[in-house]
């Protein structure tokens, strides 16, 4: 662990404290910086740090194992606890690196997107909104949870309202994933005041014991978890309440939508892998009831009807955000079959969705910048026009279809490979039908990149016009990502089954 | 499939006047077997079946089967009895078959009829074929 | 060799004869597609002897894993390797037999179609077997479409039912499979699930069952001269090869069987085409294999694969005279040939051979082991089957065994004279003949053929036995006799053209009857129907547009009231969950 010694310990010891703290802190001093430029160094500078810190932390827990920071010394129950394991781990690499690259994108993407004096709070909120996700993700506190959510959500609805200078349908959005985002994130907290009511605890861990104790605990925690289950529902776009999402990813501006579509569910997902296996438990009936039929009934239906959604719309960026909500699909049918190597696979695509969807995002806000490209008629001749950004596209589109030695069809093929173990045989028959919907509403804007020509405008064929460095790198580095994933799935399977492991105390 | 030397085509009329006119075209290897064709050897060559038919049921009088049904023990001769009915069973049954299956070679109008276009069938193509 | 390249035991040698067959769609040069047609055989059928010996008996490779389902591809075991070997041959003799097409379009398909039989029978998984099912269908049809005009519909109709077939077998396998747990391996089926009743009658249809043997007749006397010879050899026998491995000792089998020894006959003996009578035959001679098959006794089994492995020989035998015939004559209707002897000598030596074998007539071919299924059928007192059989031997006796010597080579002598059949063919002809006689040798013989068979026997089969010879010969020489006393008194119907009507006709003339009178229908009516099909359709892409479409209500920014409302309701609906659960 050479790398590991570079880092000084109190990095790693502090280090859950500071992923927090530091954008937290930054956020407030980005907010009143003068300057645009000096606002973007510094959210880039903060943003590497925490990959830094984010990658240290990831590879110490792999070799300590959990650890259980206490905020000011103050031992749980009584003080804020701070935990890192290996279920969290791999979220906060993924949060961090999605913000760093993100922040490389939305040097050049803020510039056509947002007006200068907006940039400065921009970057601001785009801090909090880190500071939150990362925060929620290692809180060991389930009310600390809830503030950190709110953190995020907050800045997040700001961020898309942002996208009204592009696009005045952004203030609806934004106003509208405000009052759904609300209501889940009250239902949330409802379920966890019913919580602290049966176990008369907050912290995480204290609360799986004490009901484990109960054996399940009393009628008071099954209405605690329906309102968890629905609250985080809400906020990871399960159908069909996914209401607020296609409208805040297709009218945020191009490096939000990034950045949301592959952290914010993520984390909402996250912290429902968290609730459902790690404070309550599928051997209590009611948990196992809610995982079989509400949680993989509406992740099917969702995976099919998205899909279909998906297929008909003439936003790109509506599509594929429906397409999101299909693979969230996906993810709850991997967390609802409930074996270690489902949960594993579900995980694992949330890994995987969160690099394909993010690079495609990353892709789709180039064609925006250079062309304004919106529709999917608009994609005619991309292929000829930019073709590193298009070549990018196809290959994460390829990836979320799930052509093999790409990493979709890695976490496919283990969440297929999971139901037929678990004799879920006609799963496996969803799983190949919304991969072919997926290959057809990714076909179809493919087939019109590459197959018909760049259009005419005054009578002159659109010249090639490829985006900026700082765009294409970001969405290469993604589509690298997906393929080599693809190609070696090793290490994302070993941290998926490790993860599912503590999950399911089967380690 | 055209292939080797082209002779003229075979007239079917001429066909018919014996094939001691053609004498010439039988090949060498059949010309010591040409007596198979005669009539008296066709006629008397029943005395072969059951002549030999005759001695297989003797034999099998004293060599019985080692493995039979259970009833084959007292009929001497079995299996040429049964082969015997089975046979004739099965050709009488033809022309009442025929009558009931039979229709004209173009009935479905596709197959049956040999296609000018690829049929090897000199009445058909109008020209000879291999030979 | 298969020491330095431990990679050839992994790859199935059907393969290779695939790839050649492949090459030989791209290479113009009408030699060396020869070469390959010849060598590519040769090859598999070298490799397949040295992987069986690797691991005598049982040997597995070429794993591969689709996910949850692991495929083998590669499986030469005692049962598999024998029609490993078998195609192999017959890859060999029909490719001499077709030395002088020059089309290529035949050598390919031809090679593909072996290789795919061979890739087949020696693939370890339902899956494979699926592929390798569907190939053959798919590359023999195009022997076929080279019969001319008049074959496209009968090819198309062969292609249909075969791609039906592959479809079923392939449902049937995942049924199966999903009952066992998702092992793929191709193993004994049994009755016992309905995936298991899907997979014996695709295996059906591809092997004649009777009432879904009509493609063989349909089909099979319309393909060019190769190519019948090529398609008597695999198809069916590939199927008999899944029955063996899948349903051995099923007792539905030996009814099966029976009946599908008997009902041909009666077609054979009014059938005037003699290629259609040889298909008849075909599909008489795999009822005794299938009967063989349900018997499912080692003794049966035995014989069946040592008919199966003679079958291929002799029936490939008799195809390939009449095909010579045909060559030259242009014809294979029995009302136009006769007295060929005169001209077609050898072919006719040939010819009695090959009937002779099929009419196990001792020191013949199918004298061993037609015998030993006999055989089984009284020891396991399957009297009425036994019957059965026996009536059919008679009737192999008639259609075979006399009407196509006779009708082609003696009888009334038609007049024609031609040229004796060119080299190759005769070459192919005496190569099976040679095995014909070869393989039922009472001395050193048909000991070589039990040495392939795959199942152990307490006491091997003796055939030559005075009474087995001698019963055996009174069958015959009744047949006969009852054939020239019929034709001394007149009674033995003439040879007369016509089309005999088969099961076929349900969808050549019934179906196309009920379709196009359907169609006459549905054109009266389309004026109203034309409207209400326009206003049905219009309605139904409306709706679908209408829901899912950017415009539509499934896309309609959904109001965040009414949102509000579904999550409360979608609590509710979980709560109820949390409140009834048990």
């Amino acid at each position: 662990m050479s790398f590991l010694e570079l880092i000084p310990d109190w990095l790693l010891i502090h280090g859950p404290a500071f992923l927090m703290a530091l954008p937290l802190i930054m956020a407030a001093i980005t907010a009143i910086l003068p300057n645009k430029r000096v606002a973007w160094a510094s959210t880039f500078i903060v943003t590497a740090i925490l990959t830094l810190t984010a990658f240290s932390i990831a590879l110490y827990n792999a070799e300590v194992g959990s650890t259980l920071y206490k905020m000011g010394g103050w031992a749980p129950p009584h003080g804020i606890s701070l935990v890192i394991d290996a279920l969290n781990a791999p979220v906060i690499v993924l949060i961090a690196v999605m913000a760093f690259i993100t922040v490389i994108y939305a040097m050049p993407a803020t510039i056509a997107e947002i007006k200068p004096n907006k940039r400065a709070p921009f970057y601001a909120a785009f801090l909090l909104s880190i500071a939150g996700l990362l925060g929620m993700v290692v809180s060991g506190d389930a009310f600390n949870v809830f503030v950190f959510l709110e953190v995020s959500s907050i800045s997040t609805y700001v961020l898309v309202a942002m996208g009204a200078a592009r696009d005045r349908r952004a203030l609806s959005a934004a106003y509208n994933y405000l009052i759904l985002g609300s209501i889940g994130a009250t239902f949330f907290v409802i379920g966890v005041g019913f919580l602290y009511m049966e176990t008369g605890t907050l912290n995480m861990a204290d609360m799986a014991r004490i009901l484990a104790d109960m054996d399940g605990g009393s009628r008071v925690s099954k209405i605690a978890f329906g309102f968890i289950v629905i609250g985080l529902g809400l906020k990871l776009a399960m159908f069909p309440l996914h209401a607020w999402l296609p409208g805040a990813y297709a009218y945020a501006p191009t490096p939000v939508t990034a950045f949301l579509a592959s952290t914010a569910t993520k984390a909402a997902l996250y912290l429902l892998l968290r609730f459902t296996f790690f404070v309550f438990d599928p051997s209590y009936t009611y948990v196992a009831d809610v995982l079989m039929f509400v949680l993989v009934g509406l992740g099917v239906i969702g995976m099919l009807f998205a899909s279909l959604q998906a297929i008909f719309q003439t936003d790109v960026r509506r599509m594929l955000a429906f397409s999101s909500v299909a693979q969230v699909g996906y993810m709850l049918l991997g967390v609802g079959i409930a074996t270690t190597a489902s949960v594993a696979a579900g995980y694992l695509h949330l890994l995987n969705h969160a690099v394909i969807k993010g690079g495609l995002f990353l892709a789709l806000g180039a064609m925006w910048y250079r062309f304004g490209i919106t529709r999917t008629q608009d994609f005619q001749g991309l292929g000829q026009t930019m073709p590193w950004t298009m070549g990018a596209f196809t290959i994460l589109g390829l990836s979320l279809v799930g052509v093999p030695f790409t990493a979709g069809f890695v976490s496919k093929i283990n969440l297929a490979e999971a139901a037929a173990d678990a004799g879920w045989w006609w799963a496996v028959g969803i799983i190949m039908l919304t991969s072919i919907l997926a290959l057809i509403y990714i076909g179809r804007v493919l087939l019109m990149a590459y197959f018909q020509s760049p259009p005419e405008v005054n009578g002159n064929v659109v010249d090639r016009n490829e985006a900026p460095l700082m765009m294409l790198f970001p969405m290469w580095v993604l589509a690298i990502a997906s393929v080599v994933i693809g190609v070696e799935a090793g290490v994302m399977v070993d941290a998926a089954t490790r993860a599912a492991e503590l999950l399911l105390g089967t380690g | 499939m055209m292939t080797e030397t082209e002779t003229p085509p075979v007239d079917e009329s001429a066909a018919d006047s014996a094939a001691a006119a053609k004498a010439d075209d039988i090949h060498p290897a059949a010309r010591p077997f040409l007596f198979l064709g005669k009539e008296s050897v066709k006629r008397n060559f029943i005395w072969l079946p059951l002549i030999g038919m005759i001695v297989c049921i003797i034999i099998g009088v004293f060599y019985p089967q080692a493995k039979a049904l259970p009833i084959e023990k007292y009929i001497p001769g079995s299996w040429a009895i049964y082969g015997f009915l089975a046979y004739s069973a099965i050709v009488l049954s033809a022309n009442t078959l025929f009558n009931f299956l039979g229709r004209d070679e173009a009935y479905y109008g596709e197959g049956g009829l040999p296609d000018p276009e690829y049929s090897t069938d000199p009445a058909i193509t109008g020209e000879p074929h291999h030979d | 060799m298969i020491e330095q390249v431990p990679l050839l035991a992994e790859i199935n040698p059907g393969l290779w004869v695939i790839l050649a067959g492949l090459i030989c769609t791209l290479l113009p040069i009408g030699h060396a597609r020869k070469a390959f047609v010849i060598a590519a055989p040769i090859f598999a059928g070298f490799l397949i002897f040295q992987i069986n010996g690797l691991n005598p008996g049982a040997h597995f490779g070429g794993r591969l894993n689709f996910g949850p389902v692991e495929l083998t591809t590669l499986r030469i075991d005692k049962l598999s390797v024998v029609w490993g070997y078998l195609f192999c041959l017959a890859g060999i003799i029909n490719g001499i037999y077709a030395l002088h097409e020059k089309c290529r379009m035949t050598d390919s398909s031809a090679l593909i179609y072996t290789g795919a039989a061979i890739a087949g029978v020696l693939s370890g998984d339902m899956i494979t077997l699926f592929i390798m099912w569907e190939l053959t269908a798919i590359s023999s049809v195009f022997l076929i479409w080279k019969g001319g005009d008049h074959a496209y519909a009968a090819g198309v109709r062969y292609l249909a039912i075969h791609v039906l077939s592959g479809v079923m077998l392939l449902a049937g396998a995942i049924m199966f499979a999903q009952a066992n747990g998702g092992d793929f391996m191709f193993n004994e089926i049994g009755l016992d699930s309905p995936g298991g009743w899907l997979m014996l009658l695709a295996m059906g249809i591809k092997v004649g069952f009777p009432g879904l043997h009509m493609w063989m007749q349909d089909a099979y006397p319309k393909a060019s001269i190769t190519g019948t010879v090529i398609l008597a050899s695999f198809t069916t026998k590939f199927a008999v090869y899944a029955l063996a491995r899948g349903f051995a000792g099923e007792e539905i089998l030996i009814w099966v069987g029976a009946i599908m020894t008997c009902f041909p006959v009666f077609f054979a003996v009014v059938e005037n085409d003699l290629r259609r009578v040889l298909a008849y035959s075909l599909n008489n001679q795999l009822g005794f294999m299938v009967c063989g098959i349900g018997i499912g006794s080692a003794l049966a089994l035995n014989g069946v694969v040592g008919q199966v492995f003679v079958h291929v020989i002799f029936k490939g035998l008799l195809f390939m005279s009449i095909g010579a015939v045909m060559y030259r004559t242009g014809t294979a209707k029995a009302s136009e040939l006769g007295g060929l002897f005169r001209s077609m000598p050898y072919t006719a030596v040939f010819c009695l051979i090959g009937a002779a074998s099929i009419a196990a007539v001792p020191l013949f071919a199918a004298f061993v082991t037609k015998a030993m299924i006999l055989a089984a059928a009284v020891y396991d007192h399957h009297y009425i089957p036994f019957l059965m059989m026996l009536f059919a031997s008679a009737g192999v006796m008639e259609h075979s065994g006399i009407k196509v010597p006779h009708f082609t080579f003696f009888a009334h002598d038609s007049g024609r004279r031609v040229k004796e059949a060119p080299w190759n063919m005769l070459t192919a002809m005496g190569i099976a003949t040679f095995f014909c006689i070869y393989l039922a040798w009472p001395v050193g013989g048909y000991q070589n053929l039990y040495a392939l068979m795959p199942y152990e026997l307490d006491k091997a089969y003796v055939p030559y036995t005075i009474d087995h010879v001698v019963f055996q010969m009174q069958l015959l020489f009744a047949a006969i006799f009852a054939f020239t006393l019929l034709k001394r008194f007149k009674l033995y119907p003439a040879e007369r053209r016509a089309e005999i009507l088969d099961l076929d006709w349900t969808y050549r003339k019934m179906g196309l009857g009920i379709a196009s009178w359907a169609s006459a229908m549905w054109d009266r009516l389309s004026v109203q129907t034309g409207r209400l099909k326009t206003r049905v359709l219009g309605a139904a892409g409306r709706r679908l547009y209408q829901t899912f479409s950017p415009a539509g209500a499934a896309s309609e920014a959904t109001p965040s009231g009414l949102a509000a409302i579904m999550t409360a309701g979608l609590l509710f609906v979980v709560l109820m969950f949390e409140y009834f659960a048990k």
